[in-house]
């Protein structure tokens, strides 16, 4: 909505997501549950749709068109979504949204960078890093880990390593609280940021964003807050069980797009973060090498840089 | 919105013990009760049943009487059948009443959720068929249904317990498959002299043995390699007495080998837990008046660490004492008069605990199951499943979680959480303390979409109000 170039990134993301995902589940056998059926941004009143769909124009427009989306009025959305309820009044379908699994994503992923000889060091606590020659990875148990590059993608973490490595690294926590019910028969086709439904049955209900630091709690407030919206789009929701829930922090950049940066101090060491990193998995397991390689089929990623920090 | 001086969760025990002490002293209480009826697990609906079940039950049931009486006080409300599922705060209870949500606020909070049995995983233990032996024990005490033909196993005293219970009812059971060995009662005897302060216990335990011995009923004890056979349900059962193999046809098999804090409501709130490596479990840190780490906090009873149902009671008790004091309902001599009363009798009921705990620990291949053995029973993951995941990088339970979904099913964890975190640590060769445990979130329990969306729009309301 905001940035045509970011736009563009998760585009060519999701069109890389088909073959990455049978890549992985070929070479792992974990199926991925990706689905690329399109996904709704659901609206309760007339104004906030209409609202929306002439910020979505403006961006269409800035890309040259290449930004499909429809509208759907309330009997359109219903004869897609029969659970939906009467106060939905109508949706946005972004034919490229999907969803995938992401358990099954994290899993994928910790097998396949082992089965291609990565080495993953767990439970090490990064307390410095310098570049003597080499770059030079010390931990609190003594480890120290040598190479000629390093990515920095620490999640949060980045808001004290990032300095250490010359880079801004202007990042937050945002909370967003999510919940998730017993498992259910296929109630939702489509996802939307209000609920969807995973692979495995249990509709995912939430987030919130809340600025509250590094507190990832769950507060009743919240939690009701999102039983209530869900209830309203889906009203037979109002029986489920919900069984668990969970705070998380996103970690945001001053802006909310992703940040990738060469540092300007230590050159040979990059800042990645992103606060959508199953949606953008594709393109960092894709394309992202060839940016951190230099080669000449990188990706233009200047749009992401820190450099848009200090302009204004 | 309820608004009192102490919230209880949990009428057991600890909690009715508490309620009546604290309301004696002038301060409000409201006590939340899962059950229909007061009494907890040990003292379940002991109101109706003790008149016709007793006999079969035994005079320790009956006690349970004189504590839901005590619950009659003017400065107790007593709600049954509610079901907390937050705690925020440490003030804040929210939960569920005939289907519809409510809050409380209180200025203290005890929790009184006593003990859950320990997890048996075995070879064939999801069979139907198969339960626990509390659950069994429920089974008789809510609606006098015994299980026929039914082979109990595991140890201790609960055990012996509901054998004799099963005696008593008519539907005697086939047999006892004991896990503990020679030499655990050996290392026990190393306690025995400060057990016999709480000789009561062992007389009692001498006396079910010895009517288990008229009943006739055979005792394996020492059984090794445990196994529950059966293609669509338990068909028997088999084992190793030393190397010499057992086989028992049965269509009930009974677990139990010891009961465990229930902690995920002091976990909920982040309460610390440390390993008690002398009871095999997890016990929250509280002071010596079961004050925790959230001051505003108390936790008495098995849920603090097991003692059993006496002990509960007298500790529910000293935490009330402290409860009021903080609430200046009790001048500091006069708590510290009565506590000191009430932690001599304390202590005594404590005095057989180490003897029991040493002479019955939990049965090392359920500690340790077979790869093939489901842990989690919600989303079927294997113990091998664990020890997978603990090669894959995985330190803790939270991350085996994330790996295998494993405690994310409706239980919520409290039937694998305690065998997850002994897997991944034996795995890992990380102590327990250091594994750790799952992060408890709310729902405590579960939790309609309705009654949570009706919570939020009574909280708008107050907000336009």
């Amino acid at each position: 909505m905001k940035q045509p170039r970011y736009a563009q990134w998760s585009q060519t993301s999701a069109a890389a997501w088909a073959g990455f995902a049978a890549e992985l589940s070929d070479a792992t056998g974990h199926d991925l549950g990706l689905e690329q059926n399109g996904g709704y941004d659901l609206h309760f009143s007339e104004e906030s749709l209409e609202a929306t769909v002439s910020q979505y124009e403006v961006l269409k427009e800035k890309l040259g068109g290449d930004y499909p989306f429809e509208v759907l009025g309330h009997n359109a959305l219903r004869r897609e979504e029969p659970a939906i309820g009467p106060k939905v009044v109508g949706a946005i379908l972004h034919r490229q949204d999907g969803h995938a699994n992401p358990l099954n994503l994290l899993r994928a992923l910790a097998d396949d960078v082992r089965r291609l000889g990565g080495q993953v060091l767990t439970g090490k606590h990064v307390t410095h890093a310098d570049k003597p020659d080499l770059f030079r990875v010390s931990c609190a148990d003594g480890t120290e880990v040598h190479a000629r590059k390093i990515v920095l993608s620490a999640g949060l973490g980045a808001m004290s390593l990032g300095p250490v490595l010359g880079f801004k690294a202007p990042i937050r926590p945002q909370r967003g609280q999510v919940m998730i019910t017993e498992k259910l028969p296929k109630l939702i086709n489509r996802p939307s940021l209000i609920a969807r439904q995973t692979d495995e049955g249990g509709i995912q209900i939430g987030a919130t964003n809340e600025e509250v630091g590094l507190n990832n709690g769950v507060t009743q407030t919240g939690l009701s807050g999102l039983a209530a919206e869900a209830v309203a789009a889906f009203p037979s929701l109002a029986k489920a069980q919900l069984v668990r829930s969970w705070g998380a922090l996103r970690i945001l950049s001053p802006d909310g797009l992703p940040i990738y940066q060469e540092s300007p101090d230590m050159p040979g060491a990059y800042l990645v973060t992103c606060h959508s990193g199953v949606t953008l998995a594709a393109a960092h397991a894709r394309f992202l090498p060839d940016w951190l390689e230099g080669t000449d089929g990188a990706p233009n990623l200047e749009a992401f840089s820190e450099d848009r920090f200090t302009l204004s | 919105m309820y608004n009192v001086d102490l919230i209880i969760i949990g009428a057991g025990p600890a909690g009715m013990s508490a309620a009546r002490r604290a309301a004696e002293l002038g301060i409000s209480v409201l006590i939340l009760d899962e059950q229909p009826v007061a009494g907890g697990q040990i003292y379940r609906n002991v109101d109706r049943a003790s008149a016709v079940r007793s006999d079969i039950l035994g005079k320790e049931y009956t006690h349970g009487l004189a504590l839901t009486k005590g619950l009659h006080h003017d400065n107790i409300t007593l709600l049954k059948g509610a079901v907390v599922w937050q705690i925020e705060e440490g003030t804040r209870v929210a939960f569920t009443q005939n289907g519809t949500g409510a809050l409380a606020v209180g200025k203290r909070i005890l929790l009184a959720t006593g003990a859950l049995e320990r997890p048996m995983p075995l070879s064939g233990w999801t069979l139907p068929g198969v339960m626990t032996a509390g659950a069994a024990q429920i089974l008789l005490k809510q609606s006098g249904i015994a299980c026929q033909g039914a082979v109990l196993v595991g140890s201790g005293p609960l055990l012996y317990l509901i054998a004799t219970q099963m005696v008593r009812a008519g539907v005697p059971p086939l047999a006892l498959i004991e896990t503990q060995t020679t030499r655990d009662l050996l290392r026990s005897m190393r306690h025995l002299g400060g057990a016999l302060r709480g000789w009561p216990y062992l007389v009692k335990g001498l006396r079910m043995l010895w009517e288990l011995r008229r009943a006739g009923i055979p005792r394996h004890v020492g059984a090794t390699g445990i196994t529950i056979e059966g293609d669509q349900a338990a068909q028997a059962i088999s084992f190793y007495i030393g190397k010499s193999a057992h086989r028992i046809e049965c269509d009930t098999v009974l677990l139990h080998h010891g009961v465990i804090p229930n902690t995920q409501a002091a976990r909920s709130i982040d309460i610390p837990h440390l390993w008690d490596a002398a009871q095999n479990c997890f016990v929250p840190e509280c002071d010596a008046w079961g004050r925790s780490a959230v001051a505003t906090v108390f936790i008495a009873g098995d849920g603090a660490g097991i003692g059993g149902a006496k002990a509960a009671a007298f500790a529910g008790e000293i935490a009330a004492l402290e409860i009021a004091h903080d609430l200046e309902g009790i001048s500091r001599p006069d708590r510290d008069a009565a506590a000191r009363k009430l932690r001599k009798h304390l202590a005594i009921e404590c005095a057989a605990r180490p003897f029991i705990d040493a002479a019955y620990p939990p049965y090392a291949g359920a500690i340790a199951p077979q790869d093939a053995t489901i842990i989690c029973r919600c989303e079927e993951v294997t113990a091998g499943d664990i020890r997978r995941f603990a090669g894959l990088g995985c330190l803790g339970p939270n991350q085996a979680k994330a790996f295998g979904r494993s405690g994310m099913g409706p239980c919520q964890g409290r039937y694998c959480g305690l065998s997850v975190s002994q897997i991944l640590a034996t795995a890992n060769n990380i102590s327990l303390d250091d594994t750790g445990y799952y992060r408890i979130r709310p729902p405590l329990k579960p939790v309609t979409m309705g009654e949570l969306a009706a919570m939020a729009a009574s909280e708008i309301n107050e907000v336009k109000e």
